[in-house]
């Protein structure tokens, strides 16, 4: 991976934190497993499967970070987005939980809402679409009441039975999740 | 002093010194009512009307190129886009008679599917559309590069392919930017004189039958083929500045705003 080597290995489940400093390798890391980089060595499995060379679109995994929207739709068919196009009925029970759960109570163009709003709306676009695992890239920091939020996120996750990884650079984040992993210059991680 | 910008400013001006001297002189001293025929108006509607359709193929057609170059890094494919714009343009003329030619088995073939590009508006646009998809490809591409793939990336994570990555997510979010590469795309077709003055020196084509591109007009013109003369072929070519300009004045506004 060019001139930055990465390590890690974390074999877990649930709702896990990665804590890292800035350029510690949490995004490469995320990255990784998301198969938008591709790895040297080494093999990633997402609940057992080996999706060390399949593409992105095939692991199941998909990557939330600040930017992770489309602006040109409306909050509704943004949520159900990933769901539709898995051919999935989106079940509008579990779509008005997850807006109640996670405080979207606003519509209209995402490109007109705020970056935390936009946040929301795209963690819950993830969850609706009902992947194996999300890889949350500091998409909680710049979140309103963010440990509440993060709070009900973890509830709307486990009860899906969905995987997630958090990164942040604040460790004592870890309080919030099952695990914490800490990584540091790309070549160790520690529970 | 800023001499940087004085000299890049310098420079500009230098390239424009010859348009602004034959605006000057075609809407003024050298105007000529030879100049504004229906003859001539009718060749600026033929370019616009083939170089316009050309930039609509551009898009359907080349806009998955430039995003496969924004993205994948295919140095190959990148480098090949370059050789139409790389040699000289009458020789994409010949190529497109030598393709169509009934002395050639493809030639053979075209001509057996009712395909025919010698003074049709089909060999014109093909022509325009090998001249002007580099320049929309090369315009696309830097656009689509200083995207932030976020919504890319997640869009594939929720289990799109690429190509509905781009349909989907990318294309609605780049309007701006595909108007802006079209409209440049379609300025340099306006602009074509080479290639088309071989595979489409007129047209033989409803509803244009008998009219030539812009482009060719004025060489007519300038050469004394029509009667008018060189007054005519400078007034001619400013009238032909005066609508070119603007698309691709726009072509850039888009862009910048």
């Amino acid at each position: 991976m060019g001139q930055f080597s990465l390590s890690a290995e974390l074999q877990d489940s649930g709702f896990i934190c990665l804590a890292g400093r800035n350029g510690s390798g949490k995004t490469t890391l995320l990255r990784a497993i998301a198969g938008l980089l591709p790895v040297d060595d080494g093999y990633i499995r997402i609940d057992g499967v080996d999706v060390t060379r399949l593409p992105a679109e095939k692991r199941g995994a998909v990557m939330v970070t600040s930017n992770s929207f489309f602006p040109h739709l409306d909050v509704d068919s943004h949520i159900t987005w990933g769901a539709r196009l898995k051919r999935i009925k989106p079940d509008e029970g579990k779509v008005s939980k997850v807006k109640a759960e996670l405080g979207i109570d606003f519509g209209g163009p995402v490109r007109n809402l705020s970056l935390g709003m936009r946040v929301r709306v795209a963690l819950a676009t993830a969850l609706i679409a009902s992947p194996k695992m999300i890889l949350a890239d500091e998409a909680f920091s710049n979140l309103h009441e963010r440990d509440d939020f993060i709070a009900s996120y973890r509830r709307l996750v486990c009860a899906a039975g969905v995987d997630l990884i958090f990164s942040t650079h604040d460790e004592t984040d870890g309080r919030l999740a099952e695990h914490l992993y800490v990584i540091d210059n790309g070549t160790t991680i520690r529970q | 002093m800023n001499w940087l910008r004085f000299i890049s400013l310098a420079t500009v001006v230098l390239l424009l010194v010859p348009i602004v001297i034959l605006l000057y002189y075609g809407l003024g001293p050298f105007r000529t009512p030879a100049g504004y025929t229906l003859d001539v108006f009718r060749s600026i509607e033929l370019s616009l009307f083939s170089s316009g359709l050309a930039a609509a193929v551009d898009i359907v057609m080349f806009t998955p190129l430039a995003y496969y170059l924004a993205r994948d890094k295919d140095p190959l494919a990148e480098a090949l886009v370059d050789i139409p714009v790389g040699i000289p343009h009458p020789i994409i003329g010949v190529a497109l008679l030598i393709l169509d030619s009934p002395l050639t088995p493809t030639g053979r073939f075209l001509s057996s599917l009712g395909i025919n590009f010698f003074n049709t508006i089909l060999g014109l646009v093909v022509a325009l559309v090998i001249m002007s998809a580099p320049i929309y490809v090369k315009s696309m591409q830097p656009y689509f590069e200083s995207r932030d793939s976020s919504a890319e990336d997640f869009a594939m994570g929720l289990g799109a392919s690429r190509t509905k990555t781009l349909f989907s997510v990318v294309l609605p979010d780049s309007l701006k930017g595909v108007a802006s590469a079209s409209l440049i795309a379609m300025s340099r077709a306006l602009g074509e004189f080479g290639s088309i003055s071989i595979i489409a020196f007129y047209v033989l084509q409803y509803p244009f039958y008998g009219v030539s591109p812009a482009s060719v007009t004025i060489f007519q013109l300038f050469s004394g083929a029509v009667p008018g003369g060189l007054n005519a072929a400078v007034t001619a070519s400013s009238a032909m500045i005066l609508v070119a300009l603007p698309i691709t004045l726009i072509g850039h506004f888009i862009r910048r705003r």
